[in-house]
């Protein structure tokens, strides 16, 4: 039988399978490795496959929400929790399932049985409370927003939220503590693997064109001129290892979808980044390629320092890494409850061991013998686990590495670092939701902001195409953490999805255009629309989509729905936190029109107006099918994707609202910080206001573009120092890689070679010294032996002579002196031996 | 005929072999005349392959009782040795034995024996020497980790020393001589403390303080007693030494020029492993000796010879003197973390390959004396020692792993060094088109000692660093830290050797890939650390439950000396006063016959969660007991805890009973 888990576990095996057979028996792949490109592809599009099989199965037991409501919650239409039998498909979680709660618990079946399935039913803690609604943020803070946003009355009470988990296997138990793999699959996962199967699948297919070259077992990189005279440097062609690296990044990228814990996701988190370090330095000869991979790596690992801080933070303070409850123990999400409800609680402690259920019965648990979470170790671990996604999805300020990892093929720009794997930190950031407390999330939403803007300006004055939508990546990473931090936890994922289709067309397009030209310099393309007009028309749909383009209030591509979705939820800040909540809109707002600004102004260069470099355009070709295909299959999701299903109100943004986490947690430390609650922000009156908003942000950037770059009506002045600081400011990105690099790369090596020379200098030296002296000491005792030790037995030894000289004297020959000193020397032996 | 299979399966004979095979060997190469320098190194080679499958025989599950599917090693205690009398005037032994702390090391040192013997092909000179001399110091390496008595311990540990010497010395690079004696010097200082410390433990001991069940356990006959009622029995029974450490009056409590005399014991010994391990401010004599000795040897020295200092610490300093580990555990994580941050940092910084890869093995050992060192914890909290069973099973896991990357490193310097006979980093590059298999093999290798996930050096690290967490919050920050500098020297090592666009040093046309004996070497442990990296219980089986054991140990003194701090929570907390531990037996097969043969019942299930049947015994010898106390800690961790890795772990009450009644006569 053919689960959920067992399906999407073969679609996360498969791309491992893949890596493996290309890893052992590459050399028999075809000819140069050929057929080790469809074995990818063929296995991505199996694991495609297999989620879609998911998928169906998931979506048919718990179905979307129907579309009479404009947002209805999950499980709202039933409105009673006690529907929860009908939905349940495991019996043993049913009985268990039966007294909701927050904690309650499913009865996994026991770990010999394989894979375990567990459901939990999450719901509300307190459903009789308060229905009152306050607006006001001072009276909010005293209650938990998010309690608010349980029981408001603009939504039914919160349904369930179907979950599927359960632990592959256990990699070390010590005691109550236990490491393990395993499985955590709601709506969220379940379309995470669909997106990036499916992007992956188009990406692969995209790249059996553009790896083509790497087929001839003989290549000449025209980047690299080495030997004298200079040369291209001629090597092996690599196409079998390129596709064995994107296996195995999928692999990687799929497990950290599935993972039911914060171990497993810290595991395939490094995975995904060494395969983004070997698909960045793909080009291993190019050395600027090689040292963008390590760059990438290395700051990354900073983010993974944080990260690791908060995983141990969190095991030190919860002794667990998994999100859902278990047979065994709650997992984080219900200690992170239950240290809210010690908080409510105050003075109420609760022994060790013992944990109170909301029904009030008293459950002894001993595999559960913890300390409730402190506050501010809930701060530390939130704080923790966002700075490796701050690392991950290149927010500021840890964006650097993703501008120089442009350097890699460009298929791995679009699937790794646009689609995929920097999603992964709003991913995460997602999935640990229900830990993350408000402080936590503030920061969230002023990082992600910070890189909203910051990458937009960059942006605006890049000159290279890959490094255009790097910013943009960057950029629109920035607005989806925004979305989150404020509350706009399904916009922001909404966000994420319908970006990693649009972006990845935008890279694709690109790579065909790099395909075509043969340079990436914006500077000697325009005019390409005639010369390739697929690839132009294609990405002039994708910057429609990422601009927001579409027809308020109403339709538009999946961007307008996204985006507008993400803003309301920062307007509906500015009514909870007028002051602040201004400030953020207005910037969000700024950020949209920059990014139609920036976005027309790549499309402008390169495919409008006069060609610049006749050369370039003169070898112009279209690409081939096999790469324009994945283009328009892209550019068809890229306009649909926001969209719900006529009739039903299908759709990916209703989907999510299935698997939005319940649980929440109230500010404790800065009461005048309020996360609105989301389900507001979709109120008409709200929606109307905003998606005119945003749609003027866009026109605007558009129009501009259009003034500047579309038509030559306007020009930007040169020579005008003011302006040209500025440009410049901007294309070295603010100085703040040799920022970093005085700072921080200076200092660890200068402290580098300090260690080395300490190590020479001063301990040899003090080792050596002692050394020293000890011979010294030993040659003293040499002297000693020679002069004082030796001398005295040489005396000795004279001394003796003499004596025996003297001696000979008595020796006269007389037998009465001898028998006198016989006697007498008897007497004294006597008289000693009696007295001593 | 049975006899005669049970007679050459006992441990006398087996363990015995392991040890005296390659000294046998040794002996053989040194006087046979007729052996060609091939025939002497394939000669050398059997040896050490014999001696890997009789280790490998040992760790097959049921191979030694013949009981398919029970490991032997799931009781935590010696499962397997025997102990027969040598100088019995001075109480010396000769015992051997092994549980799960020295079984994986010797599981090490016999795997990486073979590989360094065939990585010793490429000697030219002195063969006969060479390879007496190198079994020698294998039989020295493994005499190390299975003497369990500690006279026979430091013989090893002298046996270990001398034939480095000479082969540092005489087959070593340029400055092998000052490089050899830096290394005989600074082990020498290292063991000359020891021996103080160790016969310190010798004359304080005394014998007539454990009962005879412990005796038993110890493998002491307890006739030993008789006829000296008089005077002390003093042993060198590292056993014996570790139940007296954990007397509710210990012996090693007495005082010694101002101090405890367990507090100079554990710095003694403390010192003389931390130069071996190495620490930092006593590890410059590492990189000489690494850079300067042959390859083959920079395995053996990197990969089993800095254990041993590990090994010490975790066998002699922690068990015979909690106090001291207690009352110095800030002390020695800063050291490690020193050593962690300091090493990373100095790897950074070198030019020279294989002195980069020497400052790493500083790094990675400094997580083994933190995970060791990270006291976690809390009387009364039985939580607490879960992170330290964590962070010690890190340590000894990254101990093993070291092993692994430490030595596949240091062969692949060795690879390209034969070839190109240079070190020099910056005239590498471009290594990954000419030797595709070598580049790959060194990724595997170098990322494993990165730590990636998935490879062995993940696991050990981050056990140790998010265990130490509930030591103290700012030490695992600073040992989360060290993971950007690991990355740091690890990768800007890869992209200058592996990288770039061309080869810029000398002998560019000698980089050919490797050989089909290099492949022997390298395969094998590659695949060792992916396979550690994705199944860790694979190794964690055999020592997890003799560290949950040690750390049960440590948790029951720390109930009983640190209470004081213990106010609140309940009767987990009350002192155990007269209560007095007797050890879990030894049940080797010699031993079994004489007490009990249900003793050591393998077919528990192994490392389930739950243990019906360990917690019935347990209840059921506390009720046998007739003491007053039977040991509330014991029957409270039953009663409470139904997953039972501690369970086994549970010392048996009842010692001060007048019969000696332990668990042995209560199961017949």
């Amino acid at each position: 039988m053919l689960s959920i888990p067992i399906l999407l576990t073969i679609a996360w095996l498969l791309p491992l399978g893949s890596f493996l057979a290309i890893l052992f028996w590459a050399p028999r792949l075809g000819k140069h490795g050929s057929a080790a490109g469809l074995l990818a592809t063929v296995a991505i599009a199996a694991s495609f496959v297999c989620a879609l099989a998911a998928a169906s199965l998931w979506f048919t037991k718990y179905p979307i929400p129907s579309a009479e409501s404009h947002h209805p919650p999950y499980g709202a239409s039933g409105s009673q929790p006690h529907s929860q039998d009908t939905r349940l498909a495991d019996p043993s979680a049913r009985e268990s399932a039966s007294a909701p709660g927050l904690w309650t618990q499913g009865k996994a079946a026991s770990k010999t049985q394989g894979p375990s399935q567990l459901i939990l039913w999450n719901a509300p803690s307190d459903r009789s409370g308060s229905t009152e609604r306050s607006s006001r943020p001072d009276q909010a803070s005293r209650v938990s927003p998010r309690h608010e946003l349980a029981n408001s009355p603009t939504r039914e009470p919160l349904g369930p939220v179907p979950l599927l988990t359960g632990d592959w296997y256990v990699l070390a138990e010590f005691g109550h503590l236990r490491l393990t793999l395993g499985y955590y699959i709601d709506t969220l996962t379940i379309l995470m693997v669909l997106m990036v199967t499916l992007v992956a699948t188009l990406i692969h297919i995209y790249s059996l064109g553009y790896m083509h070259e790497e087929l001839h077992p003989e290549v000449s990189d025209q980047e690299i001129l080495a030997g004298d005279p200079p040369q291209p440097i001629r090597r092996p062609g690599r196409f079998a290892r390129f596709f064995q690296y994107l296996s195995l990044f999928c692999f990687s990228m799929l497990g950290l979808v599935l993972a039911n814990n914060l171990f497993m996701i810290f595991i395939f988190w490094e995975l995904v980044g060494i395969c983004s370090y070997l698909l960045i330095g793909f080009y291993l000869e190019r050395p600027q390629a090689v040292r963008a991979a390590s760059k990438a790596f290395i700051v990354n690992r900073v983010g993974d320092f944080g990260m690791l801080v908060g995983l141990a933070a969190w095991w030190g303070a919860a002794g667990t890494f998994h999100f859902a409850d278990s047979p065994r123990s709650l997992g984080l999400f219900s200690r992170v409850a239950q240290a809210e409800l010690d908080h409510n609680r105050t003075g109420q402690v609760v022994s060790p061991g013992i944990r109170e259920q909301p029904s009030g019965q008293v459950v002894n648990n001993p595999d559960y013998p913890e300390r409730p979470v402190a506050y501010g170790l809930l701060v530390l671990g939130g704080l923790g686990v966002f700075c490796g996604c701050v690392g991950k999805s290149a927010q500021f300020p840890l964006h650097v590495w993703l501008p120089d990892a442009m350097e890699g093929p460009t298929p791995v720009s679009a699937l790794i670092h646009a689609a995929t794997m920097v999603a992964a930190g709003v991913y995460l950031v997602g999935r640990f939701y229900p830990a993350f407390p408000p402080e936590v999330l503030l920061v969230v939403a002023v990082v992600g902001l910070a890189s909203l803007l910051l990458a937009g300006m960059m942006a605006l004055a890049a000159t290279e195409i890959k490094r255009v939508l790097a910013f943009s990546t960057i950029s629109q990473l920035g607005l989806m953490m925004f979305a989150l931090g404020v509350g706009g936890w399904t916009a922001g994922l909404f966000h994420l999805l319908t970006h990693a289709f649009f972006k990845a067309l935008l890279f694709l397009g690109a790579g065909s255009v790099i395909h075509c030209v043969g340079t990436g310099d914006m500077g000697q393309m325009g005019g390409l629309v005639r010369k390739i007009p697929w690839t132009a028309g294609t990405m002039l749909v994708g910057c429609l989509a990422i601009a927001g383009a579409g027809i308020p209030p109403w339709v538009g591509l999946s961007g307008f729905h996204s985006k507008d979705a993400v803003l309301a939820q920062a307007y509906l800040l500015m009514n909870y936190i007028p002051g602040i909540g201004h400030l953020l809109f207005s910037l969000a707002l700024i950020g949209a029109a920059m990014t139609a600004f920036y976005m027309f102004r790549l499309w402008y260069l390169v495919f409008w107006g006069r060609p610049r470099s006749l050369d370039q355009l003169h070898h112009a070709h279209e690409s081939p099918p096999v790469m324009v295909v994945p283009l328009v299959v892209l550019s068809v999701f890229a306009i649909i994707a926001g969209w719900r299903l006529p009739g039903l109100g299908w759709g990916i943004a209703p989907a999510l609202e299935q698997a939005r986490p319940i649980s929440f947690i109230s500010g404790q430390w800065w009461p005048w910080w309020v996360v609105p609650p989301e389900a507001e922000s979709h109120q008409d009156s709200i929606h109307v206001v905003v998606s005119w908003l945003a749609f003027t942000a866009a026109a605007v950037g558009f129009v501009l573009a259009t003034l500047f770059y579309g038509t030559g009506l306007f020009r930007l002045p040169s020579g005008v120092g003011v302006l040209n600081g500025l440009v410049l400011l901007l294309q070295r990105r603010f100085f703040i890689d040799e920022l970093y690099q005085r700072l921080f790369v200076a200092p660890a090596l200068h402290l580098a070679s300090w260690a080395a020379l300490i190590d020479r200098k001063i301990i040899d030296n003090l080792a050596e010294k002692l050394a020293a002296a000890v011979v010294a000491v030993a040659n003293s005792g040499d002297l000693l032996d020679r002069k004082v030790v030796d001398g005295s037995l040489v005396g000795l030894g004279q001394g003796i002579y003499g004596l025996g000289r003297q001696l000979r004297q008595v020796q006269t020959g007389l037998l009465r002196q001898y028998l006198l000193a016989v006697v007498v020397g008897t007497i004294v032996i006597f008289v000693l031996v009696q007295f001593l | 005929m049975q006899q005669l299979a049970e007679a050459l399966t006992s441990p006398f004979v087996i363990l015995s072999a392991i040890v005296f095979l390659p000294l046998l060997g040794a002996l053989t190469v040194a006087v046979a005349p007729r052996l060609t320098e091939e025939e002497t190194k394939i000669f050398s080679l059997w040896i050490t392959i014999l001696v890997l499958i009789l280790v490998l025989w040992l760790a097959i599950p049921g191979a030694v009782d013949g009981r398919l599917g029970s490991l032997p090693w799931d009781q935590g205690r010696v499962q397997y040795g025997f102990s027969v009398g040598w100088i019995e005037a001075f109480g010396v032994y000769y015992f051997l034995g092994l549980d799960g702390i020295n079984f994986p090391l010797v599981l090490l040192t016999a795997l990486l024996g073979p590989l360094a013997m065939l990585a010793s092909f490429g000697i030219d000179r002195q063969v006969r020497a060479y390879c007496a001399l190198f079994l020698l110091l294998h039989a020295g390496m493994l005499g190390v980790f299975i003497s369990l008595d500690l006279f026979l311990f430091y013989v090893f540990w002298e046996v270990v020393l001398l034939p480095m010497y000479f082969l540092i010395g005489v087959w070593g690079g340029p400055r092998k001589e000052y490089a050899a004696i830096k290394f005989f010097l600074f082990t020498l200082a290292g063991s000359v403390l020891m021996l103080v410390a160790i016969l310190l433990l010798y004359f304080y001991s005394d014998l007539r303080l454990l009962n005879e069940v412990s005796l038993r356990a110890c493998q002491i006959d307890p006739a030993v007693l008789s006829g000296k009622r008089g005077q002390a029995v003093h042993t060198f029974n590292m056993l014996a030494l570790a139940e007296l450490a954990r007397l509710p009056q210990s012996p090693f409590d007495q005082d010694f020029w101002g101090l405890p005399v367990s507090v100079w014991i554990f710095w003694l010994l403390m010192i003389g492993f931390l130069i071996k391990l190495p620490a930092v401010p006593l590890h410059t004599w590492l990189p000489d000796a690494h850079v300067e000795a042959p390859t083959p040897i920079s395995m053996l020295l990197a990969g089993v010879l800095l254990k041993m200092g590990g090994y010490g610490i975790l066998r002699l300093c922690y068990t015979i003197c909690p106090d001291a580990a207690y009352q110095f555990a800030w002390p020695i994580c800063a050291v490690a973390l020193v050593s962690m941050v300091y090493g990373a940092l100095a790897a950074m910084a070198q030019s020279d390959f294989k002195r980069l890869v020497a400052y790493s093995s500083v790094s990675h050992m400094g997580y083994v004396l933190l995970g060791l060192a990270a006291w976690t914890i809390v009387p009364g909290d039985p939580s607490s020692r879960h992170y330290w069973t964590m962070g010690m099973s890190g340590a000894v896991y990254q101990m093993i792993a070291h092993g692994i990357t430490s030595a596949g490193m240091f062969f692949l310097v060795g690879v390209v060094y034969d070839r190109v006979h240079h070190r020099d980093l910056s005239q590498f590059g471009g290594l990954f088109n000419r030797m595709p298999f070598y580049s790959a093999v060194s990724l595997i290798i170098f990322f494993a000692a990165m730590g990636l996930p998935g490879l062995c050096g993940f696991i050990g690290e981050f056990f140790v660093v998010v265990a130490s967490w509930r030591f103290y919050p700012g030490v695992a920050m600073v040992a989360a830290s060290v993971v950007i500098l690991t990355a740091g020297y690890i990768l800007w090592t890869v992209a200058r050797v592996f990288f770039g666009p061309q080869y810029r040093g000398p002998h560019p046309e000698a980089l050919t890939d490797m050989t089909v004996r290099e492949k022997w070497v390298a395969i094998p442990l590659a695949v060792t650390a992916v396979i550690l990296g994705i199944y860790p219980k694979l190794l964690l089986g055999y020592f997890q439950p003799s560290v949950t054991r040690t750390v049960y140990h440590l948790a029951t003194w720390a109930d009983r000396h640190l209470e004081t701090s213990t106010t609140a929570t309940g009767p987990q907390a009350k002192p155990l006063g007269e209560t007095k531990f007797v050890p879990s037996q030894i049940s080797s097969a010699a031993s079994l016959s004489q007490t009990s043969p249900g003793l050591a019942h393998p077919s528990l299930p192994h490392g389930g969660p739950a243990r019906p049947d360990g917690s019935k015994n347990s209840s059921t010898e506390t009720d046998g007991a007739s003491a007053p106390s039977p040991l509330a800690e014991g029957s409270t961790v039953t009663g409470q805890r139904p997953e039972g890795v501690l369970d086994q772990a549970i010392v048996r009450p009842g010692a001060d009973q007048p019969k000696g009644t332990g668990l042995v006569e209560g199961r017949r």
